[in-house]
């Protein structure tokens, strides 16, 4: 076995690290590998050269190194004691050679521990495993560890390399450890310590670590102290419970639950003793509730549905596809009758109610009449009025005060056997399950699931929900029987029959288990306790009664429990079964309920005791009494905890709900659904709703809202599931939308039905050929009537109908005389199509008082507000306007203004996009930055490209501005120079420009007063003109060459462009002058001469007068003189 | 098309694009350089010249850059194009003079600034500037220079008083040299005849282009002018 070994590593190795290497090949050919249970050999003592060429060597030969060091040590310890290279000081440096010491001493400590316990018959059966065990366990590490070591195991402390290790041991996972060691085998620490109770290895495949429910509940969520605290004797008392529980044939057990000798010392075992409760369906929608279906393989897809499938015309014929199928389906489905049943009981029962609260009297007769319909085999409940027969009872609802409230809880047992069994005498005693499956069809491989089975089937282990193949396998005589709907609903109707007759109130459950209030019937009983059965218990008389009168009437059995309240009732009946009456009298309560489960409580199911099992550490009720209130709110919310918490004491303060109203109305269909393309999708879609359409139609119902429920198959699901043609495993979606008609009103019509859940399914945007199931729910109902009478949304005020004061002239608007509330529509509202927009609050005896309530602050106040006015308000007098109907005007209540209300207040006017200043004008696309200066700057050229532009400027600004405060000092001394306002940063608004102000040529107008203002170059030239044209004959006053001179100084002091304007000015002047004087412009002495040669002269020393004057001023701008050439 | 006012980067752009246009349209019109090396291009829809000497365009570009690295920080006063002959002395100065209006902040560099002009009609503008500048030759006429003379060109930075050229790149020091005081603006002479060829008025910055003949051409355009016309003065004199 090592020879071979050795050869074909020794060439692998020779590959890699030349042939020089005899030590590493000896070392390598006296390694243990894992597999070779049987190859321990004495091994030679490996030498210190050995050890040390070993250790210098690369760690992928460590995996070795480290076998060769434990199957030495475990041999022979003694020797490697003071080995220098194991105990030695390691260099600085050399982690890996740390590591490896620190992993070789850790296997001497085992190789100890193995020998100290070592006492004959050495166990090996765990020999070849090296195992690691990650975070907390239970039993704990170190007990884990010598288990390990003591069977032959080794055991690794650490996974740094992943290769060294064979298997990990663990009770919880982070997710992350999850992904990173998914190829790795991750085994529960059950898996130890039941190998070593059975002495044997056991395959580890059946103790699989599952990451259990969200991942942050392995996060804080375990405590383990909860355990370690708990009392020793409660932990036995459970455990053995827990064993009892009887495991199927043919299920391998996942969790053992017997602790072995090895950690019986291990006071925390039982917690190990969890499990799962086994669930009982035969097409699993969850991961997890198919990891809870026993034999139950999720992953394997059903060869025959594929097959199957793989036939177009069957497709066509069989799937969702078929025109038929919804029709079929719900032919077929006991669900589904068990559902319309219940709507309709419970509607029956409502109407009994109604009678009675209304003190309508209808007796026996009525129930002749019921019997005889039911006998014409007309099996619409509808018919039958289920009347009460005692105005005694006319209390109903109202509690009876001063008496004990008696509740029954009414079951048939086994109510689809025992109804079969009536037409099927002959197999009354035999195993009977009912199914869809017959005796004849499907063979051993059904999976059609068992609705219901006999006792005897039971007593096989057979469990309702099973598959007939599953049901086979613990009980190969199995007898099937059929459905017999119409039987079912015939035989439900006595039942609920019996029970009105006895009841004060009735809550339906089921067609064969409904909840009654007896307390009337129970004290009526107990004034003549001598007539009774049960002379100290009237209740148990009065239960027998029934039960009696119900086998008279149904050739059935019926176990009836009786307690105070709804739950203990329930409870009772579980005692009672089958066949009998059990009376859960108070002083019994914590007894009763102490050894019971959390999921045995009705209303708390398998999510709710594995929260409580994680929490809480506890699903035994009789443990959790121990805990506090907060403590069960805590881990189970607040109205979950607060309801386990009264109902371990026995209080239940449920009413019963007889007339509960209709919520919704749904249609699920979850089997057979295979699409192939969106088309079928969508005429399925809208087939389905038609059915809901039909279903609404039939309870009179409108709805508001449509929620679509999709389950689509998981990823890891097959694609076919193991129920043939079932739903598998899946990925469940819900989306709901508000369901309205064209013109926005509550709708029954299929159409609209069908375009709201299309549009939802759409917009997943699901494959269909995914697609597991289809449901529409409809919610949010109203009476058809009731919506139809008004406009949509809209309730009519229940005024008294005064009609008969005002008989209306026109016969045809007989029905209008109640006055009409007639709103100013809200303006924003589309054009009304109708006459008229009714919109008005209901009274307020018809207000929903938790909606009210449940309104903001200022909504309510504002309805409060305007019911006082009206309260106070006149009854409106109806005036006898023959033509006109009664109208009130209402302000008109706008919906919209309520969305308002709740909208933020605080909301900006100004949105940033619409404000100019941080509009952007126009700039450059982009800012042209090297990547180096970014980098300079420390910005990230990467994140910097991807900026919108204005915003890589203001980046780059700041930080320039951060990194040198040279721009900032060189704004300042701009600034300095005053040519305009220091503006506080971040405040502005854009930039203004700013114009030279031209100076003004201000001229008296002719009106006195009147003044004329020059600017422009041309009107001034025109001033000019008519200036030098006015003074042709006289030479120019003083003054005016003064002030013009002034004007054309100033124009070039202003600005280049007034400078512009001064030289035109002047070059005018100078032609305008040398027109009339040229001859006179050179000669400068001032003769007498003619008058009209000293006035040109004045001008042209009034023009060089000027012309100084503007050069002194163009020359601080420019230097030198003007030229006018 | 005018509705969108200038920004301050626009204008800076745009006198800075008009600067280096004008350079070389000074160049052509002046004869500094040979006619053949220009080329006929388009610019403000106007046609004008542009040199073809590889260096001599790199020298303008990197002339108006450090120019335009001025103008940003809104320190310029002038911009000269010095016209001088083999003793460096300046004849004609070719001046833009630059006025700053408003002060931007940097955050509004890129924004329109309000009431200014737009950028289509700056562009009109320097149209006129341009075309008053292709005329300049009948204002000056010829520049004759004595034979065997060169004309070259410089251009002179004038800064506003007490600041000195300051944007810099790398750490090295701006790109300037003091100037020759008789080519600056405070080195004309009173005689220096200013021709005020273009003025606008854009709200941000405004620019105006002058062409001032220093003393020292006008002197020697006398001499000539003497020279040749002796005779003519004669007849001068006669009429007066």
């Amino acid at each position: 076995m090592v020879k071979p070994l050795r050869s074909s590593v020794s060439t692998d190795s020779l590959d890699l690290w030349g042939p020089d290497d005899p030590a590493f090949l000896e070392a390598l050919g006296n390694a243990v590998l894992p597999g070779d249970e049987n190859a321990r050999i004495p091994a030679p003592q490996p030498d210190a050269e050995t050890m040390s060429r070993k250790r210098s060597r690369d760690e992928s030969d460590e995996l070795q190194a480290e076998m060769t060091s434990h199957a030495t040590l475990a041999n022979g310890l003694g020797d490697t004691e003071g080995d220098p290279e194991i105990y030695g000081a390691s260099r600085f440096g050399h982690f890996g050679e740390y590591m490896c010491r620190k992993r070789a001493k850790l296997q001497i400590q085992n190789a100890n521990l193995e020998a100290s316990r070592d006492v004959g018959g050495k166990s090996k059966i765990l020999s070849g495993l090296s195992i690691y065990i990650n975070g907390w366990t239970n039993p704990s590490v170190q007990d884990l560890r010598q288990l390990i070591v003591t069977h032959g195991g080794v055991f690794q402390p650490y996974l740094d390399k992943k290769s060294l290790v064979t298997h990990i041991i663990t009770c919880s996972l982070t997710a992350a450890k999850i992904k990173d060691w998914k190829h790795m085998k991750i085994v529960r620490p059950e898996w130890l310590v039941d190998s070593a109770a059975a002495g044997t290895l056991l395959p580890w495949r059946n103790y699989i670590f599952k990451p259990g429910g969200r991942v942050e509940q392995s996060q804080g969520a375990d405590t383990p102290q909860n355990y370690l605290s708990m009392d020793p004797r409660l932990a036995s008392g459970y455990s053995s419970r827990d064993i009892e529980q009887p495991l199927l044939v043919g299920h391998v057990p996942a969790t053992p639950v017997s602790n072995t000798p090895a950690v019986a010392t291990i006071e925390a075992a039982f917690s190990t003793s969890y499990s799962p409760r086994p669930l009982h369906v035969t097409d699993p929608g969850t991961h997890e509730d198919a990891a809870r279906v026993p034999g139950y393989a999720a992953h394997t897809s059903n060869l025959l549905a594929e097959r199957v499938m793989a036939n177009p015309e069957w497709r066509a014929a069989h799937t969702s596809v078929a025109p038929d199928f919804i029709e079929g389906f719900y032919k077929n489905s006991r669900l589904h009758y068990l559902s319309i049943w219940k709507a309709e009981l419970k509607k029956l029962v409502q109407q009994a109610h109604e009678e009675v609260e209304n003190g309508l009297q209808e007796s026996v007769s009525a129930m002749r009449d019921l019997q005889a319909t039911t006998k014409d085999g007309d099996n619409n409940m509808e018919r039958a009025r289920l009347v009460t027969e005692s105005p005694s009872k006319r209390k109903g609802k109202e509690k009876a005060l001063g008496l004990k409230r008696v509740i029954m809880h009414c079951d048939f047992d086994c109510f689809f056997v025992s109804v079969g069994l009536l037409s099927h005498p002959e197999l009354r005693g035999k195993p009977v399950v009912v199914c869809h499956s017959q005796d004849g069809t499907g063979g051993t491989s059904s999976t059609s699931e068992i609705a219901s089975s006999s006792y005897e089937a039971r007593s096989f282990g057979i469990k309702n929900g099973m598959s007939l193949q599953q049901g086979r396998r613990l009980c190969p005589d199995l007898r099937t029987i059929p459905y017999e709907f119409e039987k079912y609903k015939q035989l439900s109707l006595r039942f609920y029959t019996i029970l009105m007759r006895h009841a004060d109130d009735i809550q339906a459950v089921s067609v064969d288990e409904a909840l009654i209030e007896v307390t009337t019937s129970v004290s009526r009983c107990a004034i003549r306790p001598s007539s009774l059965a049960f002379p100290n218990d009237p209740a148990k008389s009065l239960a027998e009664q029934i039960r009696s009168e119900v086998r008279d009437a149904t050739g059935c059995e019926v176990s009836i429990g009786i307690a105070e309240n709804i739950q203990l009732a329930r409870i009772a009946t579980r005692k009672a079964k089958p066949a009998g009456s059990f009376h859960l009298k108070s002083e019994d309560v914590q007894e009763v309920l102490a050894p019971l489960d959390i999921d045995d409580l009705h209303g708390f199911g398998h999510s709710t005791r594995q929260k409580a099992h994680e929490k809480l550490g506890a699903t035994n009720l009789g443990q959790l009494a121990k805990k506090s209130k907060a403590a069960l709110c805590d881990a189970l919310g607040k109205s979950n905890g607060e309801t386990l918490y009264n109902a371990i004491r026995g209080i239940d303060e449920r009413k019963l709900e007889s007339d509960k109203p209709r919520r919704s109305v749904s249609c699920d269909i979850n089997y057979g659904i295979r699409f192939e393309n969106n088309d079928q999708a969508k005429a399925f879609i809208y087939q389905m709703a038609e059915e809901v359409s039909r279903r609404l139609t039939a309870i009179d119902m409108c709805g508001r809202s449509l929620t679509l429920k999709i389950m689509k198959r998981d990823p890891s699901a097959p694609a076919e599931a193991s129920k043939f043609m079932g739903h598998g495993i899946c990925e469940t979606f819900n989306k709901q939308t508000p369901l309205s008609s064209a013109n926005s009103r509550t709708t029954s019509n299929p159409k609209d039905i069908g375009d709201h859940a299309w549009k939802l399914l759409n917009s997943w945007g699901f494959d269909p050929k995914e697609l597991r199931g289809v449901g529409i729910q409809i919610q949010k109902l109203e009476m058809t009537s009731a919506s139809n009478t008004t406009d949509p949304g809209q309730v009519k005020l229940a005024f008294q109908v005064k009609s008969s004061t005002t008989a209306p002239d026109n016969p045809e608007q007989d029905d209008l005389g109640i006055p009409r509330i007639v709103t100013d529509p809200p303006s924003q509202d589309d054009p009304p199509q109708n006459e008229s927009h009714l919109v008005d609050l209901p009274s307020f005896s018809q207000v929903d008082r938790d909606v009210f309530d449940a309104l903001p602050e200022d909504v309510r106040r504002e309805l409060e507000l305007e019911y006082q006015r009206r309260s106070r308000s006149p009854m409106p007098e109806v005036r006898p306007s023959p033509d006109v109907r009664p109208k009130i005007i209402v302000k008109g209540v706008n919906v919209k203004r309520i969305t308002q209300q709740l909208a933020p207040k605080n909301r900006t006017i100004l949105s940033p996009r619409k404000n100019m200043l941080f509009a952007k004008r126009d700039g450059p696309s982009h800012m042209r930055v090297s990547e180096a200066e970014l980098r300079k700057l420390g910005i990230d050229p990467d994140v910097f490209a991807v900026l919108p532009v204005h915003l890589q400027r203001e980046q780059l600004i700041m930080t320039r501005h951060a990194k040198s405060g040279r721009l900032l000092e060189e704004r300042k001394i701009i600034k300095a120079s005053g040519r305009s306002p220091s503006v506080p940063y971040r405040k502005k608004p854009p930039p203004q420009a700013k114009h030279p102000q031209p100076p003004l040529l201000k001229q008296q107008g002719k009106q006195p007063g009147e003044k004329l203002y020059f600017t422009e170059t041309g009107d001034v030239l025109t001033v000019i003109e008519s200036w030098v044209k006015g003074f042709t004959d006289y030479p120019p006053n003083q003054r005016d060459v003064d002030y013009f001179s002034k004007f054309l100084v100033q124009s070039v002091e202003s600005a280049d462009t007034g400078m512009e304007k001064t030289i035109a000015v002047m070059k005018w002047w100078l032609v305008l002058l040398r027109r009339s004087w040229d001859v006179y412009e050179r000669s400068t002495e001032d003769g007498g001469g003619s008058s009209a040669e000293s006035i040109g002269r004045t001008w042209w020393k009034a023009f060089r007068e000027v012309k100084a004057k503007v050069d002194i001023a163009a020359r601080r701008r420019f230097g030198g003189s003007l030229s006018l050439k | 098309m005018s509705e969108v006012s200038l920004t301050w980067n626009q204008t800076v752009k745009g006198i800075t694009e008009f600067i280096e246009v004008a350079i070389h349209t000074i160049l052509y019109v002046r004869q500094i350089y040979p006619a053949d090396l220009f080329v006929r291009r388009k610019k403000y829809d106007t046609p004008v010249f542009q040199s073809r000497h590889p260096a001599l365009n790199e020298y303008i570009s990197g002339t108006v850059k450090a120019v335009a690295d001025e103008l940003v920080l809104g320190n310029v006063d002038k911009v000269v194009v010095v016209i001088k002959d083999n003793n460096q002395v300046a004849l004609e100065r070719f001046i833009f003079s630059i006025q700053n209006m408003i002060e931007v902040e940097s955050y509004n560099k890129d924004t329109s600034v309000q009431d200014a002009m737009s950028s289509a009609k700056l562009g009109q503008y320097f149209r006129s500037f341009l075309i008053k500048l292709n005329m300049i030759e009948s204002q000056l006429g010829l520049l004759e220079l004595p034979s065997g003379d060169e004309a070259s060109f410089a251009v002179v930075l004038e800064l506003k008083d007490n600041t000195a050229p300051s944007a810099s790149k790398d750490k090295d020091p701006p790109p300037w040299v003091p100037a020759d005081l008789q080519h600056t603006t405070s080195g004309a002479s009173k005689e220096a005849q200013l021709h005020l060829l273009r003025a606008v008025d854009t709200g941000i910055i405004n620019i105006s282009l002058a062409v001032q003949e220093s003393e020292e051409k006008l002197q020697l355009g006398k001499a000539s002018d003497d020279s040749a016309n002796d005779i003519k003065g004669k007849g001068k004199d006669k009429t007066e």
